[in-house]
């Protein structure tokens, strides 16, 4: 019942390998955007645990600080485990999915208006590689190269309050199949009211603490298939909680060729609590969502709750290191 | 005699170059500055470490709730108060009026901080101060 060798492997590897001078966006909320980026030669590297119906994933993220408003970062989360996996992104700041995701971050309106008051705007672009296809049972494993993301996000930041908000739309192609087989595109947006306690507004240099609220809203598009190509097996052994054949679910083809898949794509919005907490160059985050509505189409199973819990480490000092 | 003359020519060219070498330091003695945007302890520490690795400075203080960037300097430093604005705007934040100490001489209205190349428009009162003149004043 163990981990398989190579994911446990990966789990204590990549994060060693990926041991850089080089924040993520957990100088915020967890699971939503945040405009914030790195100042000018500063860097970090987080990595984080998510966990969402079955599976667990780990997603390790570094990012470096090019210009006071333009950032860089490359994440490449990782299955642990091999369960059911909806394949919508719910952490802004990473694929949900196995993947390695180069994404610039552009802070391109920031408007300082007072001591410690903030509002800024941010756009991200991301491209994305797959790591580790997800089986399923009914037919092979769809197509999610290249994978395509932009977003943008605005926020007014205090000494008390956080507010954010953001939207960012994943595209999925298949450049090298030959087929038409192609994951759901997806849509992740997010409202995110953040608060510091009166007992935490201290002076530097003292531990910091930050509590969210954090409310995602996904949409997910069909899945679809190429109809001239047989659908294949799992591509491995079946597993427990992967997409089931469904007979009863019929597959519309058009005339482009294309099966959609109905046991694919469907809505849904989470909303909880997430905490941030930083000790010198170290920030702890933690954060649990609960479904407030979950329509999945076909039989797909329903997803209760989704986990975070993240470690960073921030390389400071920017421009004037040596 | 003849190497004698070209001997103290020698001693002569290192003392200029030394004397000059001198009064190339700015004579910045502390600079408060106010900072915008500044909201969370995560953004002081970046400030104060990449403030820290400023030629000449001595030490750094932030303080979160009023926004104030402290910086005291090492006598005879080579530091610049553009550098600093620089630097505060590298880390996303905003520079605005700062409180400075230093050491200068007056070029009409204009306070000169020695050695720096920098220059500030100071009060009339300011004005009257007996030399040597080390000034406290507000730095836009």
């Amino acid at each position: 019942m163990g981990f398989p060798r190579r994911s446990l492997s990966l789990m204590f590897l990549a994060p060693l390998l990926l041991v850089s001078q080089a924040w993520s966006d957990a100088h915020g909320p967890a699971f939503g955007y945040s405009t914030t980026v790195l100042g000018a030669g500063d860097s970090s590297i987080e990595t984080t645990v998510m966990r969402r119906l079955g599976t667990v994933m780990i997603g390790p993220v570094v990012a470096y600080g090019l210009r006071e408003n333009l950032q860089i970062s490359l994440s490449g989360p990782f299955n642990v485990n091999k369960g059911y996996h909806p394949v919508e992104r719910f952490e802004a700041a990473m694929p949900g999915v196995p993947s390695v995701e180069g994404m610039v971050a552009w802070r391109f309106y920031d408007k300082l208006s007072g001591i410690a008051i903030r509002t800024e705007s941010t756009f991200f672009v991301g491209f994305s590689g797959t790591t580790q296809h997800l089986l399923r049972d009914d037919g092979r494993p769809l197509e999610r190269e290249p994978g395509l993301f932009g977003a943008a996000a605005v926020s007014r930041i205090t000494r008390r309050y956080y507010l954010s908000a953001g939207a960012g739309y994943q595209y999925y192609g298949a450049w090298d199949s030959g087929k038409l087989d192609r994951e759901s595109d997806s849509l992740l947006s997010s409202v995110v009211i953040g608060w510091r306690p009166p007992v935490f507004d201290r002076d530097y240099p003292k531990p910091d603490v930050r509590f969210f609220l954090e409310t995602t809203g996904n949409w997910v598009g069909q899945a679809e298939r190429d109809a001239s190509e047989p659908p294949g097996g799992g591509g491995g052994q079946p597993q427990p909680h992967v997409v089931p054949a469904s007979p009863e679910a019929s597959t519309s083809t058009s005339q482009s060729g294309v099966i959609v898949l109905p046991n694919s794509g469907g809505n849904s919005i989470f909303s909880g609590p997430s905490v941030l907490v930083t000790l010198k160059s170290v920030g702890f985050q933690g954060g649990l969502q609960f479904a407030l509505s979950d329509e999945r189409n076909g039989i797909q199973p329903a997803e209760r709750y989704r986990a975070v819990v993240g470690v960073s480490y921030y390389f400071l000092g920017g421009r004037g290191r040596r | 005699m003849k190497f004698e003359a070209s001997s103290l020519l020698r001693r002569l060219t290192l003392l200029w170059m030394f004397l000059a070498g001198t009064c190339l330091h700015a004579q910045y003695e502390r600079v408060q500055l106010r900072v915008y945007g500044l909201d969370c302890e995560l953004c002081a520490r970046g400030v104060a470490a990449s403030v820290t690795r400023l030629d000449g400075v001595k030490f750094v203080q932030v303080h979160l709730k009023e926004g104030i960037v402290d910086v005291v300097l090492k006598p005879d430093s080579r530091f610049r108060m553009s550098s600093l604005r620089k630097r505060i705007r590298e880390n996303g934040f905003r520079p605005m009026e700062a409180k400075v100490t230093a050491l200068g001489k007056f070029d009409g209205s204009r306070f000169e901080v020695t050695g720096s190349g920098e220059s500030y428009e100071v009060s009339v009162a300011a004005q009257r101060a007996p030399p040597p003149i080390e000034l406290t004043f507000e730095a836009h």
